[in-house]
């Protein structure tokens, strides 16, 4: 598989503050993987997904060092309106993710497509294929502002998806969300992974990240300490130094472990519970 | 479709009507022509049918605003042509020619706005303006802000209740009352503003400054109707002057 | 001059445009539910003007009073007195009027002044000197007493804005010191009123236009 987005040596600070917060990042996203971001708070999470997406350096100033190339080409030959096509951006706050201009869903998801100057037709098409896509027909004529952050953040996946970006980059999509919501963001997320989109996710709750993602990026104070197969960095001594959370099911294996019980292999994803343990003999 | 014959014209044909009104009582300074335009407006408004909401809000809005200035002119308007008196002030023909002049345009021009709001979408004059060349940043800006007034409303109200729960008066002398405004106000400031960098983010994502032209789905008709309309506002402008002028 | 005037409209500078507009809005509605002598329907004009310059203040102005025009589209005039202080609030900023409490007053007094000498004709020449709230009841007695109706409409004009303007002023003042250093360094006059001066090496990303 051919790279899609390549950083080499990126440090960036921002204009306030003499801290730099990356510091040497170099990193590879492949096409049409499922890539996320883990790391503990102030670990530049967040600042990352801004260079992804190019906000930094064409919307918060500061010092940037380093390549960043898309598709092979550098990052500051495009122009930010440009970039929309090619990526994708949803972020945490379900309440700010609307245009604040349109008074019907139908016509939220459909402004980008306005914006982008696509013909009439298709726009009516594809919002269509969105909104089944997503689950949100029923929603079609409400206005955005009297959705619930659930249905808003469904509302700014669709809104986003219906671009047809190659990639999406979500920053903590479910951390205003209750346990429902959750559940529909990342079932549209796996959707759209199947249509061979690279998917860069950051988040918190490890367990959908180590159900979800192919590939693990771990950040510790604005470095990469790793990056590799989900199971291989979760399995890896510097993981475990790291002091990041593990997924639930991985933790109590790691305990069960320390209490003597053998395990055929380190389970990361709550299917695995019943396979991950040593059976010496016969079915006991 | 809507089938009503003034709810159905085009907006900027709704809005060049309210500017014909306004240049034609300038053209015309007989306070009787001014004065006219009311009961012709009051029929538009109930072809329209919003004769009730048009005449309640007229009475609302422009009743008091028009009894004052005309008693300022009667009173106080320079003249000497006195025709009364009515204890310290004296009533002049002056005044009260200038009391009707001024109210009869005050009237005519204010009412023709009123109606004219209440008879357009904003959203469709917003579009329309658009289209003649307003740019798609300064739609954005009104229709927003249309959006966030109310929004923001809300919030002062929900401020302001758990401003009393901390124990901000709201009540009480003029001082105190005052010392309320500030922390009622500022973090509303400070957190509306605080959204626009994610506002902006999100509109970034949106294209909202891809280049090339946009499309959009809101789409006004113009019938024949609203070609014809504004040449005959300006016919009967330039018939105007040339009356003023010539005879 | 029109290039640079579009360079001040960036996208956050847009956005500020209609929180600037719901301030004037919210504050007057506030300033009534509190009962309170005076307007404070300028605030978000003059917030406007001080950290994002002259020309997007205007631009907020105008549809501040057009917005206004919806509801009453009687005293649209006016739009000429909002437009003059969003203006005179972005060069008072500009030449570091704002920048300590005393000169904030002498900017309030300023704009107090803008506001009398732009609203004064308005007041006389569309609506006979009348205005349909308070201030009428102080030209009438001015009148009166013997003035002319432009200096009873000026005085009027003076003792009604004066409390308003330079309170509006102060508020604006107080605000602009709360707000974040990362968000007024994308302001135009924003790095007038951080907290922390850049001292950093001077190599730095230029911000392109994102309109162009």
């Amino acid at each position: 598989m051919t790279a899609i987005i390549q950083l080499d040596n990126v440090s960036y600070r921002y204009p306030i503050g003499d801290e730099w917060i990356l510091k040497h990042v170099s990193l590879e996203i492949k096409k049409g993987s499922f890539v996320s971001i883990v790391g503990n708070n102030g670990s530049g999470k967040t600042t990352l997904c801004n260079i992804l997406r190019g906000f930094i350096p064409h919307f918060h100033k500061g010092d940037l060092e380093g390549t960043i190339k898309l598709g092979g080409t550098d990052m500051s030959e495009y122009q930010l309106g440009q970039l929309g096509e090619k990526i994708g951006f949803v972020f945490q706050n379900p309440f700010i993710q609307i245009s604040g201009v349109k008074d019907t869903v139908f016509d939220e998801v459909a402004y980008g497509l306005e914006n982008l100057g696509v013909a009439e037709e298709d726009i009516y098409k594809r919002v269509e294929e969105v909104l089944s896509l997503v689950k949100i027909q029923h929603l079609r004529e409400k206005n955005p502002f009297e959705l619930s952050g659930g249905q808003r953040q469904r509302v700014a996946l669709a809104s986003i998806i219906v671009m047809d970006p190659d990639i999406l980059v979500i920053d903590e999509p479910s951390s205003q969300l209750d346990p429902i919501g959750t559940e529909h963001v990342f079932e549209i997320i796996r959707l759209m992974k199947e249509r061979g989109k690279t998917i860069i996710l950051v988040e918190h709750k490890m367990d959908l990240v180590a159900e979800y993602s192919d590939e693990l990026i771990v950040l510790d104070k604005g470095e990469v300490l790793m990056q590799g197969p989900t199971r291989e960095v979760l399995e890896s001594e510097i993981f475990n130094t790291a002091n990041i959370q593990y997924p639930h099911v991985t933790e109590v294996a790691l305990e069960l472990q320390k209490q003597g019980v053998k395990l055929n292999f380190l389970p990361i994803r709550d299917s695995e519970i019943t396979t991950c343990f040593k059976n010496d003999g016969g079915n006991e | 479709m809507n089938q009503n014959p003034i709810l159905s014209l085009h907006p900027l044909t709704k809005f060049y009507f309210a500017i014909f009104i306004t240049v034609s009582v300038i053209i015309v300074p007989n306070y009787l022509f001014a004065y006219a335009w009311f009961p012709v407006l009051i029929v538009i408004a109930a072809m329209a049918k919003v004769a009730k909401s048009f005449i309640s809000f007229i009475l609302k809005t422009l009743i008091i605003l028009l009894a004052i200035v005309f008693l300022m002119q009667v009173f106080f308007y320079p003249g000497e042509d006195v025709i009364g008196s009515w204890w310290i002030f004296e009533l002049t023909n002056e005044g009260l020619l200038q009391g009707l002049s001024l109210t009869s345009r005050i009237l005519a021009i204010g009412s023709a706005f009123i109606l004219f709001f209440r008879i357009v979408e904003i959203k469709d004059f917003v579009k329309a303006l658009e289209d003649i060349g307003m740019p798609p940043t300064g739609a954005y800006i009104v229709l927003s802000t249309l959006q966030i007034i109310p929004e923001m409303r809300r919030q002062s109200n929900t401020i302001m209740e758990a401003q009393k729960t901390r124990g901000v008066e709201t009540e009480g002398s003029l001082i105190v009352r005052a010392k309320a405004f500030f922390p009622t106000l500022t973090p509303l400031i400070l957190s509306s503003i605080a959204s626009t960098e994610e506002r902006a983010i999100t509109l970034e994502s949106r294209a909202f400054s891809a280049p090339g032209k946009k499309t959009s789905l809101h789409k006004l008709t113009k019938r024949p109707i609203d070609r014809v309309l504004p040449w005959v506002y300006v016919g009967i402008i330039i018939g105007l002057i040339i009356w003023r002028v010539f005879l | 001059m029109l290039k640079k005037i579009k360079a001040d409209f960036n996208l956050l500078a847009i956005l500020l445009i209609p929180i600037g507009i719901a301030v004037n809005f919210v504050g007057f509605q506030v300033a009534q539910i509190l009962r309170l002598p005076i307007f404070l329907d300028t605030i978000g004009t003059i917030l406007i003007g001080v950290i994002a310059g002259p020309w997007v203040a205007l631009v907020a102005a105008l549809i501040t009073n057009s917005i206004t025009a919806i509801f009453n589209p009687v005293y649209f005039p006016y739009v000429v007195t909002s437009m003059a202080i969003g203006v005179g609030a972005g060069l008072l900023s500009k030449y570091g009027m704002l920048s300590n409490v005393y000169k904030t007053i002498v900017s309030g007094l300023v704009i107090t002044a803008i506001a009398v000498v732009v609203s004064s004709p308005i007041t006389v020449i569309f609506f006979g000197g009348a205005t349909g709230n308070t201030s009428s009841a102080i030209t009438a007695t001015f009148l009166a007493m013997g003035q002319n109706i432009w200096g009873a409409v000026f005085s009027s004009a003076i003792i009604t804005e004066i409390a308003d303007k330079v309170v509006s002023v102060l508020l604006v003042y107080f605000v602009v010191k709360s707000i974040s250093d990362r968000y007024l360094s994308k302001m135009k006059y924003g790095h007038l009123y951080m907290k922390k001066r850049n001292t950093k090496s001077k190599k730095r990303i230029t911000h392109p236009n994102l309109f162009t």
